[in-house]
């Protein structure tokens, strides 16, 4: 809302200078975005919020800084005289649809001469930024600006019948406006007809034909009340947004409707002379009486935390225009202003108070009490989470919720269930929940090759959605991993993280089948038979279809199932004092034999002497060993709590391995 | 050979070998003595060692036994010699034979970094909970009422506009309306839901709204929302909670205003900001619970009330990290990650 100083000064004094002027409104509800200088005058514009729609006319505005300088406001009293023949033998008006417009009145003057505004008029509508047009338009502009009461003035002439009938579209209806654009109608939008057309679509923009002309004698003068939401739902269908359609969705002061249309003839009559009929017809619900609303004056230290003098109370309440009802020590009970909609309740009260009186006297230092904080598991268990990826030299990445289709489509290793969809876009071609982080970070990847970063090591931990019937979708709590890497660098990212979480079940590898996953090289993890998350090489065509030219592999973890099987609070082992031998052993089996398989015959065979087994490599001699063979090598480290393991003991265990991985699994032991 | 006869040899070359590393009378004897018996293939402790193949069986226990006694007596006393000598030698050293350079870069650890907007999170959450605030957490995906209707936000309001919205479309859906949260105060709701008062919560998370992005609007940001429900809750206290949270996260003190403004959710609301070298800075909205708000999840307005605050992070972190675009936060450039 932008206001002209010199305009303000109409309604109350303006002793003090702009910058305080402006500071001041800001800190009791009027933000202040600029100033600018107009010729002789100001424009000042101010933030208005949706509740406080009585501040989008001067006269709010106004009211607002008597209230804070303590000074009177002059609100001027119309009261244009009026003669001839009563308005409703000229003309008629009628509603037929009170849920898109409450109320509707209606004035008219004949014989007037349309020309140019004088000065005065044209120098204030300039200032604020609106264009000059004529002596009536001007007028009906000048008071929406005034008392933010948006007015329409008909060419009476023009209207057939002469008649003004209220109705809701029909569906296609066109209606071709005061911009010289047609628009389709449709129904929930109000028209104002005439007996035979729209003529103005109701408290949004007016209607080509009836608009005011050089030849325009008589005039009939709308002041209505709208219903916010249909006027706002027309304006953005059409995309017709107008200063009359800002302010009547955000409500009307009901008695300000017809104030607004004496204010309107008066100011015609000055300026564009004619005869103003006596009476108005006016339809539609008569405005309603408020019902007072009673403040405790305790609850001003109860909500505020510092007490306000009842006298000061009253005197905010009232110079914001509230009627007192009744009051004493402890109470003051108000009627609301019509033009304050927004006020219905006791704590709206304490606001206005509060503003006014300034919440500059609220202290900052007061003592809040102290309480026990707790951390919850999943944060804790995040944080480890994240050290240990950025340990291993993984960098975080955020990508958005919501992706393109075919992203969800190519990697859904959770639900099998239709993803959720938005109904907008969230940008260009992403509509849908994501069901995996995967493709997110395989994009991540793009970005990063296509830009020369040659290491690219992410992850991220995210919310995939996981649509269930008939209630709200599960939101899984998930870690995605990808790294330039093969398979056994991000299984030992899981390995790590078992290990740092302390996690004592065991990790148990399944086959599986993914797209987007090479065949050979993925696998399903579980933690105790309890799904843990996929892994695996991303395959050619994947790589194809997320335009990666380096291999990649992804890792994804359901976060939920890694944090309940984390010990936060691991306690302490006895370690032994007596040294540990370690054996070397290397092994050679059929291709066919898993280390998981190995490993366990070693674990059992050794028993409780062995400390660790330690995996170190795998290769091939097809010359020496044969085809489909395969050697591993690893080591065990030996060690006893109660004595000193002699070589003997640790080369007799070496020799029970060899011979259990014979018997178990055909393994015979090289070199 | 013996036993004894192995005993003898080595006994023998602990007295030989002491009396070399004791008789050294600089660095280069020493050197040159530690060569002769200490030497890793001519040495005469490793030329002795060779020897115990040949004991029997039965006695090489006790012949390993001796053996690595003399060996620890001897380095033992290469060790005093050196000492005595002034030169302890770095065991890394041997052999080195070039000029040590150390401007030679270390070797380097790659460490990955976190998301600034993850650094940010985590640094107003420590404040928070300081302050006593525990972290609560709801889901993103949200039904009206929730999001709306339990936070003062009726049907007709604008704020529910489709196209303000991430609406679900979500055929005959029976959880009904479903829609990409548009704030975090949606766990207000459901904390209070869940449990009767004293609430002393912040929540952080995802939020979205149909913004076109550019440098510094986005679909997808992140929220955090404080609340606090008791017995005698004041603006007295949300100042000071927040001049206390603003004072902690800039290192220094600092004065917070409240300007009025408007929320459904909240009577009085204002916006706040704080004063950061002689500079009014939008910290983000707040004010007192509305005592609709209160009533809708059961809680009785006549006996408690509440404050709630509200800011995004990428503001904050942005203004932190002095980050430009919003748009690079979500770019994932590892050039970019790594900055931070």
């Amino acid at each position: 809302m932008i206001v002209s100083w010199n305009w303000l000064k109409d309604y109350v004094a303006l002793d003090m200078d702009p910058a305080e002027l402006t500071e001041r409104l800001a800190m009791a509800g009027l933000n202040h975005e600029s100033t600018e200088r107009v010729g002789d005058d100001l424009a000042i514009d101010l933030e208005v919020t949706s509740n406080r729609p009585d501040c989008l006319g001067h006269i709010g505005v106004a009211r607002e800084i008597a209230v804070l300088w303590k000074q009177p406001l002059r609100v001027p009293d119309p009261n244009p005289a009026a003669s001839g023949p009563d308005v409703a033998q000229l003309t008629r008006v009628s509603i037929t649809c009170p849920a898109l417009c409450y109320r509707y009145t209606a004035r008219v003057i004949r014989g007037v001469k349309i020309g140019p505004s004088p000065a005065w008029l044209a120098d204030r509508l300039r200032s604020v930024g609106i264009a000059v047009i004529n002596n009536v338009v001007d007028v009906s502009n000048y008071v929406m600006l005034e008392c933010g009461q948006p007015l329409h003035v008909f060419d009476l002439q023009r209207l057939r019948g002469p008649e003004i009938i209220v109705r809701e579209a029909l569906p296609g209806e066109q209606f071709p406006a005061i911009d010289h654009r047609v628009y389709t109608l449709e129904p929930g939008m109000c028209v104002i007809a005439d007996a035979r057309d729209p003529v103005a679509l109701g408290g949004v923009m007016g209607g080509v034909d009836s608009e005011i002309s050089e030849a325009t004698t008589d005039l009939l003068i709308e002041a209505a009340e709208f219903s916010p939401l249909s006027i706002r739902t027309t304006a953005r269908k059409l995309a017709l947004h107008s200063p009359a359609s800002y302010r009547f969705e955000r409500g009307m002061d009901p008695l300000g409707v017809d104030w607004a249309s004496r204010r309107c003839c008066q100011l015609i009559g000055e300026l564009a002379g004619g005869q103003l009929a006596p009476g108005v017809l006016d339809v539609g619900a008569a405005p309603a009486s408020r019902p007072a609303i009673t403040l405790r004056l305790s609850q001003l230290p109860r909500v505020l935390g510092i007490t306000v003098p009842a006298a000061e109370v009253a005197r905010i309440l009232q110079a914001l225009g509230t009627d007192r009802v009744t009051g004493d020590q402890a109470t003051i009970a108000v009627i609301p202003p019509s033009w304050r909609r927004d006020l219905t309740r006791e704590i709206d009260l304490v606001e206005e108070v509060a503003r006014i009186y300034g919440y500059d006297q609220i202290p900052e230092d007061v003592g809040v009490p102290m309480v026990p904080c707790h951390r919850t598991d999943e944060d804790r268990v995040l944080e480890k989470v994240r050290q240990t990826l950025t340990a291993a030299g993984f960098d975080e990445a955020v990508t958005t919720s919501v992706v393109p289709r075919p992203w969800c489509d190519a990697f859904s290793p959770w639900s099998d269930a239709a993803p959720l969809v938005a109904s907008t876009p969230m940008l260009k071609g992403a509509d849908t929940l994501r069901k995996s982080l995967i493709p997110s970070l395989l994009e991540a990847r793009r970005v990063n090759e296509s830009v020369g970063n040659e290491t690219i090591e992410l992850f991220e931990s995210a919310r995939v959605y996981l649509p269930r019937p008939s209630d709200l979708p599960q939101e899984q709590r998930t870690l995605g991993v990808t790294s330039g890497g093969d398979f056994r660098v991000l299984k030992g990212v899981v390995e790590t993280l078992l290990e740092t979480l302390h996690v004592s079940v065991p990790l148990t590898v399944s086959p599986t089948a993914l797209t987007l996953l090479d065949p050979n090289r993925q696998a399903r993890l579980e933690l105790g038979g309890r799904l843990l998350g996929y892994l695996g090489e991303v395959d050619a065509a994947g790589l194809k279809q997320f335009g990666l030219r380096c291999p990649a592999t992804v890792l994804e973890l359901n976060l939920e199932v890694l944090g309940q099987a984390a010990d936060l609070i691991p306690q302490q082992q006895a370690l032994s004092d007596f040294p540990a031998i370690v054996r070397d052993l290397n092994l050679v089996v059929d291709e066919s034999v898993r280390w998981e398989d190995l490993a366990t015959t070693i674990r059992t065979t050794v028993g409780p002497l062995l400390e660790s087994l330690q995996f170190q490599e795998v290769y091939r001699d097809k010359k020496k060993d044969g085809a489909d063979k395969k050697r591993l090598l690893f080591s065990i480290t030996l060690r006893s709590a109660e004595r000193t393991l002699t070589n003997e003991e640790a080369d007799a265990a070496r020799d029970e391995v060899v011979h259990a991985c014979g018997q178990t699994h055909r393994a015979v032991l090289l070199g | 050979m013996a036993l004894a006869e192995f005993l003898k040899q080595l006994d023998a070359l602990v007295a030989a070998a002491t009396a070399a590393f004791d008789g050294a009378a600089d660095e280069a004897s020493l050197e040159a003595a530690r060569i002769e018996y200490l030497g890793a293939k001519k040495g005469r402790l490793k030329a002795v060692q060779k020897f115990m193949g040949a004991v029997g069986a039965a006695d090489r226990p006790a012949a390993g036994k001796r053996l690595n006694e003399v060996k620890t007596q001897i380095e033992t006393a290469f060790t005093a010699a050196q000492g005595r000598l002034g030169a302890v030698e770095n065991p890394r050293r041997t052999g080195e034979v070039t000029a040590f350079d150390p401007t030679l870069p270390g070797r380097s650890l790659r460490l990955g970094r976190l998301h600034p907007i993850t650094q940010t999170i985590e640094e107003l959450k420590g404040i928070m909970g300081r302050l006593g605030f525990s972290v609560a957490e709801g889901p993103e995906i949200e039904d009206e009422w929730h999001n709306f209707e339990a936070l003062n936000i009726p049907l007709e309001h604008p704020a529910r506009d489709p196209l303000d919205n991430f609406y679900l479309a979500v055929a005959g859906a029976a959880a009904g309306t479903l829609l990409l949260r548009s704030q975090t105060s949606t766990v207000q709701i459901r904390v209070m839901e869940q449990g009767p008062p004293p609430v002393r919560i912040i929540t952080l998370g995802r939020v979205y709204r149909p913004d076109t992005a550019d440098a510094t609007h986005y679909p997808m940001f992140h929220q955090m929302e404080g609340l606090l429900v008791d017995r005698q809750v004041t603006m007295a206290d949300l100042k000071s909670v927040l001049r206390l949270f603003a004072a902690s996260f800039l290192g220094s003190d600092v004065h917070i205003r409240f300007r009025p403004s408007f929320f459904p959710f909240t009577e009085p609301s204002v916006e706040a900001d704080f004063q950061w070298h002689d500079q009014w800075i939008e910290f983000g909205g707040a004010g007192m619970v509305d005592p609709n708000v209160l009533q809708m999840v059961g809680y009785d307005p006549e006996q408690v009330t509440g404050f709630a605050f509200g800011l995004g992070i990428e503001r904050l972190c942005m203004r932190r990290h002095n980050i430009t675009d919003i748009r690079a936060l979500y770019r994932n450039d590892v050039r970019f990650l790594r900055q931070f």
